[in-house]
């Protein structure tokens, strides 16, 4: 056997030494990543929202560039600049959270004015005559209506606590006595169904019995919401350290790649990088203008600034989930306008006794520009999904992982969607398919 | 150059020079500085602009990238040797053997118009790639040595573009001779 055939002979069963080598160590790495993977789960979100926060902000990195300050230091600069932002943003936004006092009364104000509205929709008229629609809306409205008094009447506990802040409390002024008198109001209003009588057998009767194992599951929750905090400390420090790369991690993911892909790999990794960048970037610029819009309006019907703010922006964020964003925003809009009084609005000729309505107009207005106007423009056709496709992944991201799926559903399915279009694309250009 | 610009670049050499003497990345900017591609570059510059390259290692035969697929990055022969070729059904033609110091496919730098020839390691080869996308960024974070690289690739297109009208016109002068 002359030498060339010796080198060949070797390099061959190289080559199949080395397929062997990646195979086991391939499925070695897929046993080993998904056990994991399973087993820190916990991490993953928190771990997912740091990587998506430095993702979405590095354009303020790199923008942030001073000559002759070291890089560690020009990006913790920045990151300063930006939890300044935030930190001011979210301060700003807390003083319109309701406090304890401004819950309870938020929740008689509510109740009461639901009511009221129900009664005025179903009232009789001076003759006594009701027309052909009112008991249709009894019998279908009136259990609707027991449910919500039943979700918004205050516990004994509150009640005690209201009116110790009816008399002020805790150093805060007293409720006004119009808030007060709804909250007897409320007190005396009976359900508009009559319920039947449950037999005296009833298993909802036996709840010691259930007592212990709810104590035990409550201490599993704490158990839980700890380690759920301390995952979330993950969070800044992903952010932290990504924000420091400076294309290190790229670099290494890039020398693992084969010579014969090298070219195809940095290519698809920027073109995944651009196409999910501009697709996050444009929904978070996207959400801005709708909640932007949704606060302006809401000041021309007018809502005070504060609240016309924090419905704007809880509206603005939520809008991130297709669909359900819009109904938040439309049951925290009209929640509001049910229970707002002495307001007037800045468009002459409104009448403020149909607030609700207008806020109903208002949200459907907003949510034809985000459409028309505001998707096409900031997203144009980054964000092509098709509405089947939203509404199944919308589900199964809420059965996965709750509000926080339903949040990541698109982007997710966006990001699986490009990266599968461009490799391919990619892959054909390079002839390698 | 400026004197504040200068006094920088000797600190950051004499501090690369002091901390990492015989490290990987010293030995790479001094190979940069031997380029002619980057001749106009300060130290600090390079040193920029070798952070954003691609180290490759190449076995013997072994394709470094193809006829026709897009270009996406400028190659600099760290050591080793290259071929360029064009294969047809019938023939290889060898445009150029490449050695240590030498670059090729500067043109991918430009655009993603695909690969003209074909480029192989004739022998064990390190090279180093810069990736256009990364030469772009640098048109944000470092405009001045993003500028002096697309001016150096400038002038080294107008250099073939006189050779090749030279050419041209050599062909045209012996057609209308021979037609003479």
């Amino acid at each position: 056997m002359s030498n060339g055939q010796d080198f060949e002979e070797k390099e061959r069963e190289r080559k199949i030494r080395r397929k062997v080598f990646y195979t086991i160590l391939g499925t070695l790495a897929v046993v080993f990543g998904g056990f994991l993977v399973w087993k820190l789960r916990i991490l993953i979100l928190p771990i997912i929202v740091g990587g998506l926060l430095a993702f979405l902000f590095r354009p303020v990195k790199d923008r942030f560039r001073v000559r002759w300050l070291p890089h560690e230091l020009q990006v913790l600069c920045s990151f300063a600049l930006i939890g300044l932002v935030l930190f001011f943003a979210f301060n700003t936004l807390r003083k319109h959270i309701p406090d304890e006092q401004q819950k309870l009364e938020f929740k008689v104000r509510l109740q009461y004015k639901l009511n009221a509205r129900y009664r005025q929709l179903v009232a009789k008229s001076p003759e006594g005559k009701s027309n052909a629609v009112t008991p249709l809306i009894e019998k279908e409205i009136g259990p609707l209506m027991d449910k919500v008094n039943q979700a918004l009447e205050l516990n004994p506990e509150e009640s005690n606590l209201f009116l110790k802040y009816a008399a002020g409390y805790n150093g805060k002024p007293p409720i006004q006595s119009k808030f007060v008198d709804y909250f007897r109001a409320n007190q005396n209003t009976r359900e508009y169904v009559i319920p039947e009588k449950t037999p005296p057998n009833s298993p909802s009767l036996a709840t010691p019995a259930a007592a212990a194992p709810a104590q035990s599951s409550a201490s599993v929750e704490g158990t839980n919401l700890e380690s759920k905090i301390s995952a979330w400390i993950l969070t800044p420090l992903i952010f932290l350290f990504l924000g420091f790369d400076n294309g290190q991690i790229r670099r290494f993911f890039i020398s693992l790649v084969p010579n014969r892909y090298f070219e195809l790999s940095l290519t698809v990794l920027d073109e995944l990088d651009d196409a999910i960048g501009r697709y996050l970037r444009g929904t978070l610029l996207e959400c801005f203008l709708v909640g932007l819009t949704l606060t302006l309006g809401l000041v021309l019907l007018g809502i005070p600034l504060g609240i016309a703010v924090a419905i704007g922006v809880v509206s603005g964020l939520l809008n991130a989930i297709p669909f359900l964003g819009t109904v938040i925003a439309l049951v925290i809009g009209v929640g509001y306008a049910l229970i707002a009084e002495n307001v007037t609005p800045l468009i002459p000729g409104l009448n403020p006794n149909d607030l609700a309505l207008y806020v109903l107009i208002l949200v459907v207005i907003v949510h034809v520009l985000d459409d028309v106007v505001f998707q096409p423009f900031v997203l144009g056709s980054a964000a092509n999904v098709h509405p089947l496709v939203v509404v199944i992944a919308i589900i199964s991201g809420s059965l996965i992982m709750g509000l926080w799926g339903m949040l990541f559903a698109i982007p997710t399915v966006v990001v699986v969607k490009t990266a599968v279009a461009t490799f391919f694309k990619e892959l054909k250009d390079y002839r390698i398919i | 150059m400026s004197a504040r610009k200068f006094a920088a670049d000797k600190l950051l050499w004499e501090k690369l020079g002091r901390w990492k003497r015989s490290s990987p990345e010293l030995d790479r900017i001094q190979f940069l500085k031997t380029v002619p591609f980057f001749d106009r570059l300060s130290n600090r510059q390079l040193k920029t602009v070798s952070d954003i390259m691609f180290e490759r290692s190449y076995d013997t035969d072994e394709s470094i990238f193809e006829e026709g697929q897009p270009g996406a990055a400028l190659f600099l022969i760290l050591n080793g040797k290259v071929a360029v070729e064009i294969y047809r059904e019938t023939s290889t033609t060898r445009l150029a053997v490449l050695e240590s110091g030498a670059f090729f496919g500067e043109m991918a730098l430009l655009d993603d118009t695909p690969r003209s020839a074909n480029a192989r390691a004739l022998e064990p080869t390190r090279a180093l790639a810069l990736y256009r996308n990364d030469l772009n960024g640098l048109r944000h974070r470092h405009p001045r040595t993003a500028c002096q690289i697309y001016r150096s690739l400038a002038s080294m297109i107008g250099d073939r573009l006189r050779s090749t009208n030279e050419l041209v016109q050599m062909k045209i002068a012996g057609d209308t001779a021979g037609l003479g």
